[in-house]
């Protein structure tokens, strides 16, 4: 089962200008918008559909209030989707349209579509950085930063359930889907990425009653840590509420940076995350503030020293 | 008692969120709700010490503005009692915040409202 990753998510939220905003702001280009939404697209053409909660189109919502609709996730060609409908249509309904993209139910309810990928391949520079000891990676008289430096999301990178049954997901995940787990934190759940896509992750399931079932976060890949720190910097300024980070995570190494949103769930800029193989053997560690987390930093507004003693 | 705002820096229809004292922890939702005045702490009862609710600033509504919502997953809450009816924090409430209104409109808020108030997450 070749997947190569999430190409969108899809949502059907309440306040629906009030999302368009948010994802404008948050760097995401708006693709065919109209009164119903859209596509807001990173770089690389991956991202998020919007539309109003009650919109037709949209697949059927979970029971509880997740405003998360469908999770559309890439291939290369048609005969992996072949692949993939002949797999699981042995015990559940899989619907062919008329783009030749399948739509099915995973054990839990959610929605999932695949599509041969519109990811778009992306040839940019990372994050260029000077150390001594190491061949300087910006020439001389390149800077490193500078007051208006692009700073927008690159791709769609991971999302994150809510999900009442672990069992269950994740032997669909692995075993009908052919997604790797890279890591384990206990007591919350296991991190995998698709056998295409050499990520830490895509996914990310968090144990929960059945209640919460839904999304709580999805992210997208910046350039680099200081991309993720200038693209938060500005949100915040926007008046945008930072929820966790910037921080750097311990399983995946990715920096990280959470916001509020209006989509019912965290939206997180992130940067730098780790690549694995098969050949990459499984950490456990238990979930807490210790194992989620390297370093942990909080946005302040923009002070210098200077001005002498108070009251001077 | 410290003060937190003005009378009218609320309009009817609107929730505002005020800083109680400069570096206080957690801001104060202040709405009108049935003509009276109301007031919580802006930490959702999720995760232990709350967490910041809105999406944006003053942004507690729902998206159908008919109830307080968290924005980090979705939790509502009913405005008039604070009680959380849907998402994680189910069966849990918002924390009230007692507040007096002067002769002059300024509004006021206890001193401890502005202290640490428990753990940071």
């Amino acid at each position: 089962m070749q997947i190569s990753g999430l190409d969108y998510l899809v949502f059907g939220v309440d306040d629906l200008v009030g999302a368009q905003r948010y994802l404008e702001d948050f760097g995401l280009a708006p693709v065919d918008q109209d009164e119903t939404g859209g596509l807001y697209e990173a770089l690389d053409g991956t991202g998020i559909i919007l539309r109003k909660r009650d919109d037709p189109r949209l697949p059927e919502a979970l029971s509880t209030r997740s405003m998360l609709r469908q999770q559309v996730l890439g291939v290369r060609d048609a005969s992996a989707i072949d692949a993939i409908e002949a797999e699981l249509a042995k015990d559940r309904r899989v619907t062919r349209l008329a783009d030749g993209s399948i739509e099915f139910r995973d054990p839990l309810g959610f929605n999932l579509k695949v599509q041969i990928t519109r990811r778009r391949p992306l040839d940019l520079p990372a994050e260029k950085i000077n150390a001594p000891g190491a061949p300087a990676q910006r020439a001389a008289n390149e800077i490193g930063v500078w007051e208006d430096m692009p700073a927008r999301p690159r791709s769609l990178s991971h999302v994150v359930l809510f999900v009442p049954d672990m069992d269950k997901i994740v032997a669909f995940y692995t075993g009908r889907l052919g997604f790797r787990i890279t890591d384990v934190l206990t007591g919350a759940g296991p991190f995998l990425r698709p056998a295409a896509n050499d990520d830490h992750h895509t996914h990310f399931f968090i144990r929960t009653p059945e209640y919460m079932q839904g999304c709580e976060h999805l992210a997208f890949h910046m350039g680099g840590p200081t991309e993720l720190m200038v693209a938060g910097s500005r949100f915040t300024r926007k008046g945008y509420q930072s929820f966790w980070g910037p921080g750097r995570h311990k399983f995946g190494s990715n920096w990280f940076w959470y916001f509020n949103s209006p989509l019912g769930c965290h939206v997180e800029y992130d940067a730098d995350m780790d690549k694995h193989d098969d050949s990459w053997v499984a950490r456990e560690a238990p979930s807490g503030p210790e194992a989620s987390q390297i370093f942990l930093l909080q946005w302040r507004e923009k002070w210098a020293p200077g001005g002498g003693p108070e009251g001077k | 008692m410290l003060r937190l705002c003005h009378i009218d820096d609320v309009p009817k229809g609107a929730t505002r969120g005020f800083l109680p004292a400069p570096g206080a922890p957690r801001r104060v939702i202040v709405l009108w709700h049935d003509g009276q005045l109301l007031a919580y702490a802006d930490a959702c009862p999720h995760y232990r010490g709350g967490t910041p609710m809105a999406w944006r600033t003053d942004a507690y509504l729902s998206g159908d503005g008919r109830h307080l919502e968290c924005h980090a997953h979705g939790a509502l809450f009913d405005i008039a009692s604070g009680d959380c009816i849907a998402g994680p924090c189910l069966g849990r409430r918002l924390t009230k915040v007692a507040l007096h209104v002067d002769e002059d409109g300024t509004i006021l808020v206890p001193d401890h409202v502005a202290g640490r108030g428990g753990s940071e997450r």
